[in-house]
């Protein structure tokens, strides 16, 4: 909720209102709680899987997996963006290349993925970092080439070597470009994650939501559904509330501007 | 400017060169990454012996069905939430809690109710496709020009014609945005329903090509599925071109100014 902003009576009342025939509907309705439980007792399965700790293992794995093939994927797609962004030459080399990979959709690799690393975490994470280096990529590219050259000729007559040039004027100018980037890619590795974990995993969020359901456990599949969901929000929030953090900077200078 | 394309596809085609050269050598396992020929050869024979059309038009019929549906519950819907408030609100939260929820996720929750069935991708995609539309149609039908609102109710248009004539086209853009966005979801969504819960499509195609081990068939479904999505992404910008004429004109003359 933002602060200042009023509290949406409404569209709370609206949301306890589904929740509560969904209740009441599973309750009185037998046949239908196989595939839809009530609410209350797919709480109550989350509560007992988080007590016992048999989701909470599943979680860290897919956590773990998750943070380092986006820190890898993120790190990689900057350093390449801005090589691609800045050298015309490597960018015209490349773009043929980019154009005709970025359409397929990056789920298709798994396949490939699995043949070469087999199931395991590497597979993983090889298939996540490859699906979450697109945005940064493209973004940083775009960020670069839009910089302005006026910037990096006052760079140059201020004596700046280009090491410094890069950090100073480069870097700083493509941020914005390249923080929309990292915040795609964000959801796209937690779904990357989640797919290939139901695809191929024998571990994590993903796989435990595929299993309970085909065990019919659909309490404990709601439960699963609900925490990917939890981690995926709360992945984000902390993006936006670091985001603000980092370019506070920017707030500044844009302000000046205004003036 | 030319040049640098010409460059850009005589560097990819070398690559490619490599590639085969590799492989024809036995530099790299020919069972993981067979010579691009005979990726080539199978994708032709599959292509001729009418078993890509068939898997490519099982995956297009559930692609179809969800993404129409989705446009044609959540373009009005986003028209409602952006012109009246009171429906804003009462939407929002449900939204709010919903939107959060990694689509392929909702693929084993689609299983329980519709088993392997076509209903169950058509879901999967309608749900993912959801938020892109609602939002971006929601964005453009709340930012019209109240100027444009105003003349119209001076001129004592009704409210249906209000929608229809003046809402509706000044909202397209961003409708379209939506749209656009939408279509490489819909088209990840089939391929990751059908490698989960399937028994054809080109998702399973691929999937099960690798698990029998018939490498270069699986690669002739991922080169598939490459020219799915440019040529959806081409076609999409063409029937834009064709519906919307002058919306075309009017973002150039924006991008002039």
């Amino acid at each position: 909720m933002n602060v200042g902003k009023a509290f949406n009576w409404p569209g709370w009342i609206a949301f306890a209102l589904v929740l509560l025939i969904w209740e009441f509907g599973s309750r009185n309705n037998p046949a239908l709680q196989p595939y839809l439980p009530p609410v209350s007792r797919i709480f109550s399965s989350l509560g007992e899987l988080i007590l016992s700790g048999r989701i909470v293992s599943h979680l860290m794995i897919t956590l773990s997996r998750f943070l380092q093939s986006y820190l890898f994927a993120a790190s990689i797609a900057v350093i390449l963006g801005t090589v691609l962004g800045y050298f015309r030459l490597a960018h015209n080399l490349f773009e043929a290349v980019i154009e005709f990979l970025r359409p397929m959709p990056s789920v298709a690799i798994i396949p490939v993925a699995v043949l070469l690393l087999g199931i395991s975490d590497a597979m993983i994470i090889a298939v996540t970092v490859y699906a979450s280096l697109w945005p940064v990529l493209i973004n940083t590219i775009d960020g670069v080439r839009h910089l302005e050259r006026t910037l990096i000729d006052t760079g140059r007559t201020f004596g700046l070597n280009r090491r410094k040039i890069l950090w100073l004027v480069v870097l700083p100018a493509a941020a914005p470009y390249i923080i929309t980037g990292l915040r795609i890619s964000l959801s796209i590795a937690l779904i990357l994650v989640t797919t290939a974990e139901m695809i191929a995993g024998s571990k994590g969020l993903g796989f435990f939501i595929l299993d309970e359901e085909r065990s019919m456990n659909s309490g404990n599949m709601y439960a699963g559904v609900i925490l990917v969901s939890a981690l995926g929000y709360l992945l984000n929030r902390l993006f936006v509330l670091g985001e603000g953090w980092a370019m506070n900077w920017r707030r500044g200078m844009l302000a000046r501007e205004a003036l | 400017m030319r040049e640098s394309k010409l460059n850009g596809l005589l560097f990819f085609l070398g690559l490619l060169i490599v590639w085969e050269l590799l492989a024809q050598g036995g530099l790299i396992n020919p069972l993981i990454v067979p010579p691009l020929s005979r990726i080539f050869r199978v994708f032709s024979d599959l292509v001729w012996s009418g078993q890509i059309p068939l898997q490519v038009a099982a995956s297009m019929k559930r692609a179809a069905a969800g993404y129409v549906m989705a446009a044609l519950v959540f373009i009005p819907l986003g028209i409602l939430m952006g012109l009246s408030q009171t429906v804003y609100r009462l939407f929002e939260v449900i939204v709010e809690m919903l939107r959060p929820v990694p689509p392929p996720v909702m693929i084993p929750v689609a299983m329980l109710f519709f088993g392997l069935e076509d209903e169950m991708k058509i879901f999967v995609i309608f749900f993912s496709c959801a938020w892109p539309i609602l939002l971006n149609t929601l964005d453009g039908a709340r930012h019209v020009d109240r100027v444009l609102l105003n003349t119209a109710r001076t001129f004592g248009l009704s409210q249906w014609r209000i929608i229809w004539n003046v809402i509706l086209p000044a909202a397209s853009p961003q409708i379209v945005t939506g749209l656009k966005v939408s279509l490489p979801i819909t088209l990840i969504l089939v391929v990751i329903s059908e490698m989960v819960g399937s028994t054809d499509g080109i998702g399973y195609f691929i999937l099960d090509s690798q698990r029998r081990f018939r490498v270069a068939q699986m690669y002739a479904g991922m080169l598939t599925l490459a020219i799915l999505g440019y040529t959806l992404n081409q076609l999409f910008n063409l029937l834009y071109k064709l519906v919307m004429p002058w919306h075309v004109g009017l973002m150039r003359m924006k991008d002039g100014a």
